[in-house]
């Protein structure tokens, strides 16, 4: 029997085989980007350059601004046309630097865009490596964008032993991260090597679902000959790729609630960032692209895109074929967790997955209604929660017991299965920054 | 200017299984349609008759109920109709149809929609109506002055009628003086027995509950809970834990009612329990208080409960079981040292 996590978890219908077979295109870099100085968890950048200046690709156009935060760069060379307050998936006036490009692609000296050697780049030392990823921007490319470089400095007095990949890639449509295994696996694997070394140990393991036996493949071949790194398969189930539910397939390891992997000696990144990493350390080349999956029944031509950051959605369907037949709801991400969107004015950032365009009948909900207590939220919920009495504290304001909400990792398989068609991740998260705000008023007057 | 775009925005997930609650209801009511089956064989037009009369009394009262609350009817759910079809289920082939209107009434209207309607109902409907005809007897009796003459009934085949005339399976088990004359496999397959239209086969509602089972509207832990502890029980209590197996309305209740949504634990250990005790509790009843609709009144009474088996079985969540065995374990070593 295969593995996976021991709890809960659905089986939503795949849909990836829209894209599981295209082959990532590049196409020409837009005439204009829109870039968000807030692309990571923490702190957004400050903007070091100013309107009218003239920038190169992979230029330094913001700098971190606190210790959890990652630097920007330009993704075109041109000229920044302004830098204001633009609507992007976060919200809807997000500080942006927009940049009109000339069209030349000037990248930056140092930058060797065909380099693969990675032997002199792995002789450096960890601390050189880690300031290499911490200036590229790099950040967890698996959807919380939580800046890698904070990730992978050491913690005091905790130990890590092995460096978890994740290349589950669970969400549904999603194939950005399956043909990267199958198109770069030796740069991911460099990359996962650059991580190990900044981390100072001898044991990765890859995780991959078994829907994607070529990418298994392809990465089985990568690491062949690399001591100390193993690839596992696990069965398709959603969320693997959640970080606590990776480990505990994988490693069999569970992470005590309310705690980071490291408490079990576990780093986890997504394979999208170890690529990264390799592109910053061997071909100097800071996060300015990445691998989008943009697909859905209202696409016509779904596709894997290697795209700028800054990129408009309207852009980046143009070079799908455009809108398909009658569009019932635009997504960045996957269907599960992704951010539902009004608009094709907003920009790809480092986080973006996938953008999905969801035909009427795929975005079609259930109508709400009362729970009925079936339980099936109860039996699906990864994290052994109770969602529709979590969704019905947050309701009803009374969260005195709601403290286990903490560990909600909002999958959204409790709305999924819900026959109510309640909304229960949307309670929920209001019932966790209630309960936050809730504790931290306690604390002041008990202070 | 670019053309306006019209789509929905909604919080995550954006897809879903599919399951809904009129699906589900779908659902139940064709896990019932063996059994259905087996007692019109039986019972020909009777049994059509009885239960007819129950789905429209049950439509009837959900729209009116809800009138009165200012809603619209609910029927397009198909709750009400499985709360119909089971009470006829529960009744015999001679029950007057003024009794099934009133059982009815009092399930969908009392039980059912003025306890806030479907999910916030605290009682199966259809055992709250099963049992609200026999506390309620003076109102039956009254019932059954009034509308003495209106009877209707169908000719069914001789053997039958004797049968349903005679004494029921579980009336002959509970009684001391009678001893169970039917073999086994008859009640298991098919007979006309003279209790409720569902006892005329186990093996039709068994055969309805692995479909419940197999779509996972159900899960294993309440129907074997209570079919385990009555045949563990019935044993130590030296009976032939078959006999109550098979008769009166234990199977159609452990399959079907216990399992209603609304009603039971959400746990799996809680299913465990609430099934388990309403095992007892029917135990209890067959064997000392005599036969009638113990199993009604044991889901009814556990159904009370339910709210604090939730509260009792609470789960550890994601890495706590974990946290608390490592704690365990740092404090032996520490003792140790």
């Amino acid at each position: 029997m295969r593995r996976t996590f021991a709890r809960g978890g659905v089986h939503p219908p795949q849909r990836k085989e829209l894209t599981s077979g295209v082959a990532i295109s590049s196409p020409a870099p837009p005439a204009i980007v829109t870039i968000p100085l807030h692309q990571s968890i923490g702190a957004p950048a400050r903007a070091i350059v100013k309107a009218r200046e003239e920038v190169a690709c992979g230029q330094l156009i913001a700098e971190p601004g606190g210790f959890i935060s990652a630097p920007v760069h330009a993704s075109v060379s041109g000229k920044v046309k302004r830098i204001a307050a633009f609507p992007t998936s976060i919200g809807p006036s997000v500080e942006c630097i927009q940049i009109e490009s000339d069209g030349q692609d000037t990248w930056v000296p140092d930058v060797n865009l065909g380099a693969s050697e990675c032997t002199a780049a792995l002789a450096k030392s960890p601390e050189d490596l880690l300031a290499t990823l911490a200036g590229a921007g790099l950040v967890g490319l698996g959807g919380a964008a939580f800046p890698t470089a904070v990730k992978l400095r050491p913690p005091p007095g905790g130990k890590v032993d092995t460096l978890l990949l994740n290349g589950a890639e669970c969400e549904p449509y999603l194939t950005a991260d399956h043909r990267l295994m199958i198109e770069e696996a030796p740069g991911i694997i460099a990359g996962l090597r650059v991580l190990m070394r900044v981390l100072g140990i001898e044991r990765a393991v890859i995780g991959i679902e078994d829907n994607k036996p070529d990418a298994v493949e392809t990465m089985r071949a990568a690491v062949d000959e690399i001591g100390g790194v193993s690839v596992e398969v696990c069965c398709t189930a959603y969320p693997q790729g959640a970080e606590k539910q990776l480990i505990q397939a994988i490693l069999g390891r569970e992470v005590p609630s309310g705690k980071l992997p490291l408490q079990v000696g576990v780093v986890v990144q997504n394979v999208a960032t170890a690529f990264a990493a390799f592109e910053a350390v061997v071909r100097h080349k800071p996060l300015i692209e990445r691998v989008v999956t943009v697909s859905g029944g209202a696409v016509a031509e779904p596709k894997n895109l290697r795209v700028r950051i800054g990129t408009s959605l309207e852009d980046l369907v143009a070079h799908c074929g455009g809108v398909r037949g009658e569009l019932g709801k635009l997504i960045m991400g996957g269907p599960m967790m992704g951010k539902a969107l009004k608009s094709f004015d907003i920009p790809v950032v480092k986080a973006t997955s996938g953008v999905l365009l969801m035909d009427e009948v795929e975005a079609a909900q259930v109508d709400e209604q009362a729970c009925l207590r079936c339980g099936r939220c109860v039996q699906v919920c990864p994290q052994g929660l109770m969602p529709c009495d979590l969704a019905a504290m947050a309701n009803h304001g009374r969260l005195e017991g709601f403290g286990d909400g903490a560990d909600c990792v909002e999958c959204g398989c409790c709305q999924f299965i819900c026959p109510a068609g309640r909304r229960l991740v949307h309670s929920i998260r209001f019932g966790k920054s209630d309960y936050r705000r809730l504790k931290a008023a306690e604390k002041r007057q008990g202070a | 200017m670019r053309e306006e775009r019209k789509f929905s925005v909604t919080e995550p997930p954006h897809i879903s299984s599919g399951e809904t609650v009129p699906r589900a209801m779908l659902d139940t009511i064709l896990a019932l349609v063996p059994v259905t089956l087996v007692a019109i064989y039986f019972y020909r037009l009777n049994a059509v008759f009885l239960i007819g009369v129950c789905l429209l009394a049950a439509v009837v009262t959900d729209a009116v109920a809800r009138k009165i609350k200012g809603r619209k009817p609910s029927v397009s759910d198909l709750s009400v109709l499985v709360t119909g079809l089971i009470l006829a289920l529960c009744f015999s082939p001679l029950t007057n149809w003024w009794t099934a209107v009133f059982a009815t009434v009092l399930a969908v209207g009392i039980g059912k929609e003025w306890m806030g309607g479907l999910g916030w109902n605290r009682f199966n409907p259809a055992a709250f109506g099963r049992a609200g005809v026999i506390v309620l007897a003076p109102v039956t009796v009254f019932l059954n002055r009034q509308f003495a003459g209106w009877n209707v009934s169908f000719p069914m085949s001789p053997d039958v009628v004797d049968s349903v005339s005679g004494a029921t399976p579980l009336t002959m088990i509970a009684s001391p003086q009678m001893t169970l004359d039917v073999p086994h496999l008859q009640l298991l397959l098919a007979n006309p027995g003279g209790g409720g239209l569902a006892e005329t086969s186990a093996l039709a509602l068994l055969l309805g509950g692995a479909y419940l089972l197999y779509r996972q509207h159900i899960t294993w832990h309440i129907p074997v809970s209570i079919l385990g502890a009555v045949a563990v029980l019935t044993t130590i209590l030296g009976h032939n834990p078959a006999d109550h197996l098979l008769t009166g309305g234990l199977m159609l209740g452990a399959l079907f009612m216990a399992t209603d949504w609304v009603t039971s634990p959400i746990t799996d250990p809680g299913r465990i329990i609430f099934g388990v005790l309403i095992g007892v509790l029917v135990v209890v009843f067959r064997v000392f208080l005599g036969p009638t609709e113990g199993v009604a009144f044991a889901i009814l009474i556990m159904n009370a409960f339910v709210p604090l088996i939730d509260r009792l079985t609470r789960r550890g969540v994601f890495g706590q079981l974990n946290a608390a065995k490592a704690a365990a374990a740092k404090a032996t070593a520490t003792k140790a040292a």
